[in-house]
């Protein structure tokens, strides 16, 4: 601790946190629309791989990273979509589905980034955007408000998801199939329709949360470079209950805890680095264990949708 | 007819017996050689490393003297274990399996296959017919320690480490030694990412040393790029490099590197096996027969005053002659 002031260090834990929350943000919230509507996506990890290599190719080629963003969502949506063919049309199994899609990502970003990169290199990703007035204050300054614009858009995204989920008719819809699909097709809902849909839309945010990877925080691409981020975003989706709210709560908890065990580390306070690198996930583990008793889920969860004929 | 079958006879006899003279010569004249990976050929460290020595050396050789196969990803040891028994089936001379996690697999398939030599690393176990290799990490690393040490502003060095075994144990506490050796007052912090390839944790962990202070940082293996890079966004910060020259990432922050030239170690090898000696030897890269290399980025060299450079040359010089030996923890050879 020598040399170093507890307050800075209090604000370099929680401002390291939230930087560190935007990919788990982003890509828990794709999949819990995916489990709202009844589909259960474990390809997220692999749609963030090959959203972040979309995106470090085209910002490396284009120097410009906006577009590689672009380029990641729609990378995501194209996945998503074979998901949603995979898994709701053909009636796959969707953990089998999901896996698959996670290893033919895998393969195929590692490909692709041998064939058309080759090497490892760097990009100009994002710099910090300090929101004028709100950057100053103390405390509160640095920990929320000096971050990149992907940071700021994850944390939006938590009332525009709750709002999307609760207040609009789409929202309902996708409620309604995720829970009893059969009573929603009868009130004339199209169920398949509306799981593509929230298919395409996790994977267009898997594909951001793995854009964020590249521009965001590391500036360059290198293999598996999500590092099992996507499962934990899906573990993240039972932690929040499937509630945007819960979602972030969640996701605050590990972020946090992952930069304290980083803190913890770096200041060389007498702890067992073993031991600090799996705090994150034990206290997330714990938390979920002692919140969740009376877990509800949406029932048609994993279950493929059939029309009962007459 | 009967003559007939005779000179059918004959010419299968002389066509088997040119195919089997063939592949004698095929088989004596050309090594091949298989690399088994963890991560992937180009993550500009350990792996990277060694498969460039390869081709190196196959250049070196030609390509009609020398075959070369690689394996990638294959980090768990499982896996890796199959594609080593794949290769040593297809006839593979030399099989390496580029990593310490691999030695229980190695021993397991070298067993069975006492006509290939099998090679692994870092480690120091050998058996007959297998070959344990070891860079002498902590020597570059006191170096590279001195360095950081001597030059630092803040008075804070770091380390970005993946997991406390291994290479990067030799190469932490090298870097330690010669960060006190050159600062006694310097701070100097170890911190591990708990991952060998994690990039963007790496990376992470960088911010949270240069938040705190640290303004001289290093750290091996294949998630250290993400450091790099990292380190490349805060002007007045360096990093100092091993297993490869990885100023090609941030050229003006790289200020020095730790080579591994792995070349010689496996020209090495082959030789022993032309003395008939399969393995059980174990070999090392360091400043002694210049396997190891300690680099200067040219275009950062004249921030560094030259008296600094002149002790680590006589650093270097001392680790040489044996008179400077920089320690190991107990337990680590």
């Amino acid at each position: 601790m020598q040399g170093v002031v507890i307050s800075d260090v209090i604000v370099g834990i929680l401002a390291t946190g939230v930087r560190l929350l935007a990919p788990f943000l982003f890509a828990s919230l794709g999949e819990m629309f995916c489990q709202r509507s009844g589909v259960f996506n474990l390809g997220v990890e692999g749609i963030m791989m090959m959203g972040a290599f979309a995106d470090f190719f085209v910002t490396l080629r284009l120097g410009n990273p906006y577009l590689g963003v672009v380029m990641a969502i729609l990378t995501g949506i194209v996945l998503g979509l074979l998901m949603a063919l995979i898994s709701v049309t053909m009636q796959a199994p969707q953990g089998i589905s999901g896996i698959g899609l996670h290893m033919f990502c895998w393969g195929l970003s590692g490909l692709l980034f041998r064939v058309y990169v080759g090497f490892i290199t760097t990009i100009e990703g994002f710099k910090p955007l300090p929101i004028p007035g709100l950057a100053s204050i103390p405390i509160l300054g640095p920990i929320l408000f000096q971050h990149n614009w992907l940071v700021y858009l994850s944390i939006l995204l938590v009332p525009i998801s709750a709002f999307v989920l609760f207040k609009t008719n789409w929202g309902l819809k996708v409620r309604a199939v995720g829970v009893t699909p059969q009573a929603a097709d009868t009130l004339g809902v199209n169920v398949n329709a509306v799981r593509y849909q929230c298919l395409m839309l996790g994977g267009a945010l898997a594909g951001l949360a793995g854009a964020f990877l590249t521009v965001g925080q590391a500036n360059m691409y290198a293999d598996n470079i999500t590092a099992g981020r996507g499962f934990i975003a899906v573990a993240l989706v039972y932690f929040g209950r499937w509630n945007p709210v819960g979602i972030l709560l969640g996701s605050l908890l590990f972020s946090i805890m992952n930069s304290l065990q980083l803190w913890i580390q770096v200041l060389g306070i007498n702890f067992p680095y073993e031991f600090a690198v799996i705090l994150p996930y034990v206290v997330t583990i714990a938390a979920l264990a002692v919140a969740v008793k009376h877990v509800w889920a949406p029932t048609a969860l994993g279950k493929p949708f059939r029309r009962e004929s007459i | 007819m009967k003559r007939y079958t005779k000179v059918l006879t004959a010419a299968f006899v002389l066509v088997l017996l040119i195919g089997v003279c063939g592949g004698f010569v095929h088989a004596s004249s050309k090594v091949r050689i298989a690399l088994v990976l963890a991560s992937t050929t180009d993550d500009m460290a350990w792996s990277q490393s060694m498969y460039e020595a390869l081709l190196a050396l196959q250049n070196q050789l030609g390509k009609d003297k020398m075959e070369l196969v690689v394996s990638e990803r294959l980090g768990n040891p499982v896996d890796a274990g199959a594609a080593i028994r794949q290769y040593a089936d297809q006839g593979f001379d030399i099989v390496i399996a580029h990593g310490a996690q691999f030695q229980a697999v190695v021993f397991e398939v070298a067993e069975d296959f006492p006509k290939t030599s099998f090679a692994y690393g870092s480690a120091f176990k050998t058996a007959p017919n297998v070959f344990a290799y070891e860079p002498l990490a902590q020597q570059g690393a006191y170096l590279n320690g001195m360095l950081a040490g001597f030059m630092t502003k803040t008075g804070t060095v770091a380390i970005v480490g993946p997991v406390e075994s291994g290479d990067a144990v030799k190469y932490n506490y090298g870097f330690g030694q010669g960060v006190i050796a050159a600062n006694p007052k310097a701070n100097f912090r170890i911190a591990y990412t708990g991952s060998f390839g994690d990039v963007v944790g790496a990376g992470e962990l960088a911010k949270v040393h240069m938040d705190a202070g640290a303004d001289f940082l290093s750290g091996s293996a294949q998630q250290a790029v993400g450091a790099v890079r990292a380190c490349a966004e805060r002007p007045g910060v360096y990093w100092m490099a091993t297993d490869m020259d990885q100023s090609s990432l941030a050229p003006d922050t790289v200020l020095a590197a730790q080579v591994y030239h792995w070349e010689k170690l496996v020209a090495d090898m082959l030789e022993l096996r032309k003395q008939g000696v399969m393995g059980g030897k174990h070999l090392y890269l360091s400043f002694v027969d210049d396997t190891l290399e300690f680099r200067i980025s040219p275009r950062l060299a004249d921030k560094i005053p030259a008296d600094v450079i002149e002790k680590i040359e006589k650093a270097k010089q001392e680790i040489i002659d044996g008179t400077l030996v920089v320690e190991l923890p107990t337990g680590t050879k």
